[in-house]
């Protein structure tokens, strides 16, 4: 159990958290592969649907970044 | 609009209870509209109730579907051939789309997500307020556009009572007093010599108090060789 990783579920704005994440990779700034990162127009569009989707397809938790 | 709001998730596991493959139906008009029954809200719904099962240990199997309106036979037409997949299906629609649903497909058990709520529109987003009761007999030019009937909570046709206060209703401070925002608007208006008509008795046989009512338009109606309901 101590290897256990939370999968998380990232909802990324196209226009900050996105662009920030493209360029830590510009950088070679790694993060886990456990997160799984979902590029959105704008957080705004992130429904409450598409949480609770995330939590029943495996997630353990849903980040928003915007 | 026909105004509704979803049911608890605990009364609508109770109804599923025993069942395994269930069809969400949604309906694109007044439930959508009002943010209760729409295909956003049966995506929602499947969601909770297949993690809800599921921790329960009894997981249920939950599709979805959202018809464009579910109180037309030509809308819910195209699910018969998909009902008998399931064991049972939770319309949340109004009250008329379960019971079209019903009498179209006899043979499937439909329960209801929603509860039904009123007749009525968004003052403001997120807020809805009954604005009509159906009765069968409007009067809302004696009353300047604004209905006694669904908005006094005593129903009077000569108000207001003496329970009016400062605008409000005695009976719930929510509730403004209908009579006093007619008695404003025909004052705005420049028509307050109407309000001295006094309205005699209404008729209500034209409302539910005369059973369960029905318009036939000869006019519109198809030959009886052509009809298919």
């Amino acid at each position: 159990m101590t290897d256990w990783q939370p999968q998380i579920i990232a909802f990324c704005c196209r226009h900050c958290a996105y662009a920030a994440a493209d360029l830590a990779g510009g950088l070679r700034l790694t993060y886990p592969p456990t997160v799984k990162i979902v590029e959105v127009p704008c957080t705004g569009r992130v429904d409450m649907s598409h949480i609770l989707r995330s939590f029943e397809d495996g997630a353990d938790g849903v980040l928003v970044a915007g | 609009m026909i105004v509704g709001e979803q049911k608890p998730l605990a009364e609508i596991k109770q109804m599923l209870a025993g069942f395994h493959k269930v069809l969400l139906v949604g309906c694109g008009t007044c439930v959508t509209v009002c943010m209760a029954g729409g295909e956003k809200e049966v995506g929602i719904l499947a969601s909770a109730l297949r993690m809800s099962t599921r921790l329960d240990g009894n997981a249920i199997e939950c599709d979805e579907v959202t018809v464009q309106r579910q109180c037309e036979w030509e809308y819910i037409d195209p699910l018969g051939s998909r009902l008998a997949n399931y064991d049972v299906v939770l319309s949340l629609a109004c009250g008329i789309g379960v019971q079209t649903l019903v009498q179209r497909f006899p043979n499937v058990w439909v329960v209801p997500g929603l509860n039904t709520t009123f007749l009525g529109m968004p003052p403001e987003q997120g807020v809805w307020e009954e604005r009509c009761q159906a009765c069968g007999d409007c009067i809302l030019d004696k009353t300047g556009g604004i209905c006694p009937i669904a908005r006094c909570s005593k129903q009077l046709l000569n108000g207001p009572c003496g329970g009016s206060q400062k605008g409000v209703c005695e009976v719930n401070p929510q509730t403004p007093c209908a009579w006093q925002l007619i008695y404003d608007r025909m004052s705005a208006m420049g028509r307050l010599e109407q309000l001295l008509e006094i309205q005699p008795p209404k008729n209500w046989s034209a409302a539910r108090h005369g059973g369960p009512r029905r318009i036939i338009r000869d006019d519109l109606r198809l030959p009886e060789d052509y009809r298919t309901a």
